[in-house]
């Protein structure tokens, strides 16, 4: 589902160039929760922009069932990002001034979906992740951090996406709140096949995976998953 | 949830910042629009100026100007003449006289008439059933006594002579169209025409209507028409044909003056000139229908040159502030615009929704200014006239009141002093808003928003998607 060849993105600083991600391989396939660790500033957030098209690698190929976003140009990245991933951010990244169905409509709005149909489904998506209808209408800045990443996993499910992306969806919240929404994205991953993939520096979050990737020094390796229980 | 509500929702998000601006941008699009209503509102009274005063030039025999007459009766030949010179558009022969009341009680030295000249302001020409509507008052009455008589005898009660103008067309001694209040123009121009136009004021004192009769001489004259000339004294005169004034009057082929329309504004000056060198200085005296127009035309010039200024001026800073403070949004939601992108959003989605921001704001500013203009546009327009008018109206003898000038002084003959200035002239400005101001003013706010909305929707588009992960 997803394919990672050679990946490579160079940065220059001064005199100096820096590769954050140094020539990763790596592939996943469907309605796998894959989880990518690595300490901070080891090129985890570097290696999600690429592969949700939010910045272009400088070689390499990252190819998505079957196509190879490297190669689009802008106007079809922005219907990639619209129809194929659904993003998840460490500081949720909702709309402050709409309400949570708001946001989750916000996706379906640019797909073209008509009103009728994306209230219909942003109400049930919201349901899906657990939040009541009474929450459905209050704006965004005013829920829990918890809350506001339940909206914000609607939001990244909205157009049904095939793969979704999340940075450090825990890393704002509390231990709790945390395993509540890893429990919540392994659900929807198994009950919907999307494919999940999470960096993290977050050991228990990576424990809940299917597959773990180690990020260091620009290149990623596969790590054994030990299950509990 | 649309594209339109949600910009209308993200122009309050900060509801004290967007006060703020909208009330910046009422005031400076207010002052625009109220400059824009001065602007056209000037450009309506020096129309009004030029149409009521007209191209103007009056042709009168030399020194017979003034209250004392004098000079060789022009003639048709001259007429002829004039209305060859270029840019002569129209010429018209007048022949103005003095009629007096023929119940005892008219004013004095009407035997002195042939020999003064029958244009001469002290003599008159003929008599009339009519009685002036105006009193002559105490300047009137001593000059009476002491230009009528010479001696210091009791003043005797009279009345003033009545003004009876000779015409051949359909336009005041003037040179302006008549105000017909009743009634119709002539249609007998004839010697034997029986046909008068009475002054409002005169026919109210003489209780005519129209198709009331009343005499000039020995004829009975027909009223065919009741005018008004905007004035008291105006109004209390009276029109003929000129061939029955120039019958009745036993002045045949003599005129007092000639009116002439020259074809604009602009060669009035250069046609006096001409006038005056074909007719001979010596013979006739070539004057402006105002001496204070091309003055007043002018003064009001600067002030619409100003208020255009200001009119640009003020929706240029309008536009900048839009402008500004659009750019500071963008800057400030740069990483929103990511998300936005993030999440599927295309450029013209985006840029679409900053534009609409700009609307509301430009729109809201727009009602709020309309109501500044609807107030301040009436007091900029007068402060800008009186402060242009009033250094051409320096230096200038103003005479006094409209009654206390002129040949026959209170009461009686000059009305509105030669002198009297640009101001005088240009009177009230009173401001209105027509479909060119609306017009004018609607591209105005268009180019405000755009100026203010286009370069932040086009700042949004270079915003990269990766902007959302900034600070994660």
């Amino acid at each position: 589902m997803l394919t990672v060849t050679n990946i490579v993105k160079k940065f220059n600083s001064g005199e100096r160039t820096i590769k954050p991600v140094n020539g990763i391989t790596f592939s996943v396939e469907q309605g796998t929760f894959a989880a990518i660790l690595g300490k901070s500033g080891s090129g985890k957030s570097t290696l999600l922009s690429l592969l949700g098209a939010l910045d272009k690698a400088t070689s390499g190929e990252v190819i998505v069932d079957g196509v190879n976003i490297s190669a689009l140009p802008d106007s079809k990245l922005t219907a990639y990002r619209r129809d194929d991933i659904g993003f998840v951010f460490q500081q949720y990244n909702l709309i402050p001034n709409l309400s949570a169905k708001e946001n989750v409509m916000l996706p379906m709005e640019f797909a073209g979906v008509s009103h009728a149909e994306r209230s219909k489904r942003a109400g049930a998506l919201l349901e899906q992740v657990e939040l009541t209808e009474e929450m459905h209408g209050r704006l965004a800045n005013r829920l829990s951090g918890g809350m506001q990443q339940r909206v914000a996993i609607a939001r990244a499910l909205a157009n049904e996406p095939k793969l979704i992306l999340a940075d450090e969806p825990t890393g704002n919240l509390d231990d709790e709140t945390g395993e509540l929404i890893i429990a919540l994205l392994r659900r929807l991953s198994h009950e919907k096949k999307t494919t999940i993939l999470v960096v993290t520096h977050d050991h228990a979050l990576a424990g809940q995976a299917d597959r773990k990737f180690r990020l260091a020094r620009g290149t990623l390796t596969e790590e054994a998953v030990r299950r509990q229980g | 949830m649309g594209v339109v509500s949600r910009s209308v929702g993200n122009a309050f998000r900060n509801k004290v910042r967007s006060g703020a601006v909208i009330v910046i941008l009422a005031v400076a699009i207010g002052l625009a629009l109220a400059m824009l209503v001065a602007n056209q509102a000037v450009a309506s009274k020096v129309d009004s100026l030029k149409a009521s005063i007209g191209n103007n030039l009056t042709i009168n025999p030399a020194g017979a100007r003034g209250g004392f007459g004098g000079g060789t009766p022009l003639t048709t030949a001259q007429l002829t003449k004039a209305a060859a010179v270029p840019h002569v558009a129209a010429a018209q022969g007048l022949l103005a006289v003095r009629l007096a009341t023929n119940n005892g009680t008219t004013t004095g030295s009407s035997g002195s008439s042939n020999d003064s000249g029958r244009a001469g302001r002290f003599g008159t020409a003929g008599t009339t059933s009519l009685q002036s509507a105006v009193a002559p008052g105490v300047l009137g009455a001593r000059n009476n006594s002491a230009g009528a008589s010479g001696g210091t005898a009791a003043t005797p009660s009279f009345s003033l002579p009545i003004q009876a103008t000779g015409i051949t067309g359909s336009l005041t001694a003037s040179g302006t169209a008549f105000n017909i209040t009743s009634g119709s123009g002539f249609s007998d121009f004839a010697g034997t025409s029986t046909q008068a136009l009475v002054g409002s004021t005169l026919a109210t004192k003489n209780g005519l209507k129209v198709g009331s009769t009343f005499t000039v001489q020995d004829r009975t004259m027909k009223v065919t028409g009741i005018f008004d000339a905007g004035t008291a004294f105006d109004n209390n005169a009276i029109y003929l044909p000129l061939a029955a004034t120039q019958t009745l009057t036993d002045q045949a082929g003599q005129l007092s003056s000639i009116s002439v329309v020259v074809d604009s504004i602009d060669n009035v000056s250069t046609t006096q000139t001409a006038l005056t060198d074909a007719l001979g200085s010596s013979t006739v005296d070539v004057t402006a229908g105002s001496t204070n127009l091309q003055s007043a035309v002018t003064s009001l010039g600067s002030v619409q040159n100003i208020s255009l200024i200001a009119f640009i001026a003020s929706l240029v800073t309008a536009g900048l502030i839009v402008l500004l403070i659009m750019i500071m949004v963008v800057r400030e939601r740069r990483r929103e615009i990511g998300v936005l992108k993030a999440i599927g959003a295309g450029n013209r989605t985006i840029g679409l929704q900053f534009v609409i921001e700009a609307l509301v704001l430009v729109a809201l500013g727009t009602v709020v200014g309309s109501i500044v203009a609807a107030f301040s546009s009436n007091p900029i327009v007068s402060a800008l006239v009186a402060s242009n008018t009033t250094s051409n109206a320096a230096g200038r003898p103003r005479q006094g009141a409209a009654n206390a000038v002129g040949g026959f002084g209170g009461g009686g003959f000059g009305g509105r002093g030669v002198f009297s200035g640009a101001n005088q002239l240009i009177g009230t400005i009173s401001t209105s808003v027509g479909w060119q101001t609306l017009v004018i003013g609607a591209v105005g706010i268009l180019a405000i928003a755009a100026i203010g909305a286009l370069v932040p929707a086009l700042l949004t588009a270079k915003v990269r998607p990766i902007e959302v992960l900034r600070g994660e």
